[in-house]
């Protein structure tokens, strides 16, 4: 099983050309949504978190769709898929295509926040909880991109990606449960406690686990239909 | 004789519609219509033979490759464009072709450029703003401007209007000049059939209904005008694909003509009036009313 990595470095550069200025538009909000947090003043926090979350959200969802439902939709995938590439050489691009554009933005906005955490009059205790927050976006777009990657119905792929995307918001509540983590939120000290690392180490584990497992599954299909 | 496809025993199920025992060759350098109602199966066997789908049963060889696993190594030559086929929306047709020319090293930038001039497209604007049928001719120029030994083309005059529709025949009866090149095209028209190939294949429910050079298998076919009573059971001859009657006047659509047909019909009490040659589109709709493989 070889992989035809030319073409795939040639469709991965696509997917990038295609949404490149829709992510830079991403970017710059998410960027301005930092600025709102770099205040340090609680309104602005409240605007700036929020602003951030949704930037975060839509970059997620719309790497997933344009990249996949969109080309199934506008059945451009039928021109990728009538071109020197393989079921596997597919998966393949797709997964870097969007680990690419989702990337950028996920980076630039994490490194970003911890940044603004770290240098800004925000307590330093937000840094880990930051680190969790952009971990669950990390698990929810895998499991998105996965589900997306792996059935046809355009609704499945929808319901998949509101819903894990909107679990953030239980996620977030489930996190001021625990005193180990709630209770260092505030306080201007970079403290690592041990449910916040096995949180954190869970969410990367399983966000690596669903996107490998999805590549197996279609480095097993000889066809694509 | 060196075969650009050839299919053995091919079966492949969906849940509502199966392709049944198909076994297919086409020669190197020869032109196939692929004819067929809608959910024949056309663009089903036109998946097999790009490896985009792959057989329940049965064998796939194309250019020498085993189907679905060489896919890859088909594909380079191989140009396949699908009526269902779209190209992306936002960007030019010049960055179609720059993405293309680097994925197939035969692209001929020469030849391009001679395309989009025939075609009168504009490589500079947007696919979103291009007509159906300057989008047929953009997915067209994408496949030829690569120099494919194969070129599959899944309806690739549907909807076009008759300008259009006579610019691609006229595209594609220059590139069937070139004796090495094969080419698979499907169409529910049969005009575009009868113009450009040189055999002939019918697809009904799954099933192949004929397979023949177009010449020898037009010419097999006769509408008979004759006089008299229809008698029975000359529907089940293997040579009588239809017969009705209209009065004394009995109608005759014979698969399989030959010299002894009306001495035949004669001794049926039917005087044979006139024997005339049937259109290709005529045969089709006999072949698959008639359901038999012709």
């Amino acid at each position: 099983m070889t992989l035809n990595t030319p073409v795939i470095r040639l469709l991965v550069a696509k997917d990038w050309q295609l949404f490149q200025k829709q992510l830079a538009f991403y970017v710059l909000a998410g960027i301005v949504a930092l600025c709102f947090l770099g205040l340090a003043k609680p309104w602005a926090f409240y605007v700036g978190s929020l602003m951030l979350l949704i930037v975060m959200v839509s970059a997620a969802c719309f790497s997933i769709s344009t990249s996949l439902m969109v080309e199934r939709k506008e059945q451009t995938l039928a021109f990728v898929m009538s071109l020197p590439v393989s079921p596997l050489d597919f998966t393949v691009s797709k997964l870097a295509g969007n680990a690419l554009t989702f990337a950028v933005p996920f980076v630039v906005l994490l490194g970003g926040t911890l940044a603004v955490v770290l240098f800004t009059p925000l307590p330093d205790g937000l840094f880990v909880y930051a680190l969790l927050i952009f971990a669950y976006l990390l698990f929810a777009y895998a499991v998105s991109l996965a589900v997306a990657m792996s059935v046809e119905s355009e609704g499945w792929a929808t319901f998949a990606m509101i819903g894990s995307m909107v679990l953030i918001n239980p996620y977030i509540m489930a996190l001021t449960q625990v005193p180990d983590i709630s209770e260092r939120v505030s306080v201007d000290a970079l403290v690592w406690t041990t449910p916040a690392v096995a949180i954190l180490a869970t969410l990367v584990v399983l966000s690596l686990a669903v996107l490998g497992l999805t590549g197996w599954f279609h480095a097993r299909k000889p066809a694509f239909y | 004789m060196t075969l650009a496809f050839s299919l053995s025993g091919i079966a492949k199920r969906y849940p509502h519609f199966a392709l049944q025992d198909v076994s297919l060759d086409l020669p190197e350098g020869q032109v196939m219509g692929l004819v067929g109602v809608n959910g024949a199966g056309k663009t089903t066997l036109l998946r097999l033979l790009t490896g985009l789908a792959a057989p329940d049963s049965g064998e796939v060889q194309v250019l020498g490759h085993r189907l679905p696993e060489g896919q890859v190594d088909a594909k380079r030559d191989i140009g396949f464009a699908s009526e269902d086929m779209r190209l992306y929306r936002g960007q030019t047709l010049r960055w179609h072709m720059d993405l293309v020319s680097r994925i197939y090293p035969g692209w001929d930038e020469p030849y391009a450029d001679d395309l989009v001039k025939r075609f009168e497209l504009r490589p500079e604007q947007v696919l979103g703003g291009f007509s159906h049928g300057q989008r047929v001719k953009a997915l067209l120029l994408l496949c030829l401007a690569r120099r494919p030994r194969l070129l599959l083309l899944d309806e690739p005059t549907t909807g076009l209007d008759p300008v259009a529709r006579l610019e691609v025949l006229e595209a594609l009866a220059d590139v069937l000049r070139d004796e090495s090149r094969s080419v698979l095209f499907s169409s529910h028209n049969t005009h575009d059939v009868e113009q450009l190939a040189d055999s002939i294949t019918f697809l009904h429910k799954g099933r192949l209904v004929a397979s023949a050079d177009k010449h020898a298998f037009v010419d097999s076919w006769r509408r008979v005008v004759c006089q008299g009573a229809l008698p029975a059971g000359l529907d089940a001859w293997p040579e009588i694909a239809s017969a009705r009657a209209n009065g004394s006047v009995v109608e005759i659509k014979a698969r399989a003509w030959n010299d002894q047909l009306p001495a035949r019909l004669a001794a049926q009490g039917l005087q044979v009036q006139r024997a005339d040659p049937m259109a290709l589109e005529d045969i089709f709709v006999t072949a698959v009313r008639s359901g038999g493989v012709a």
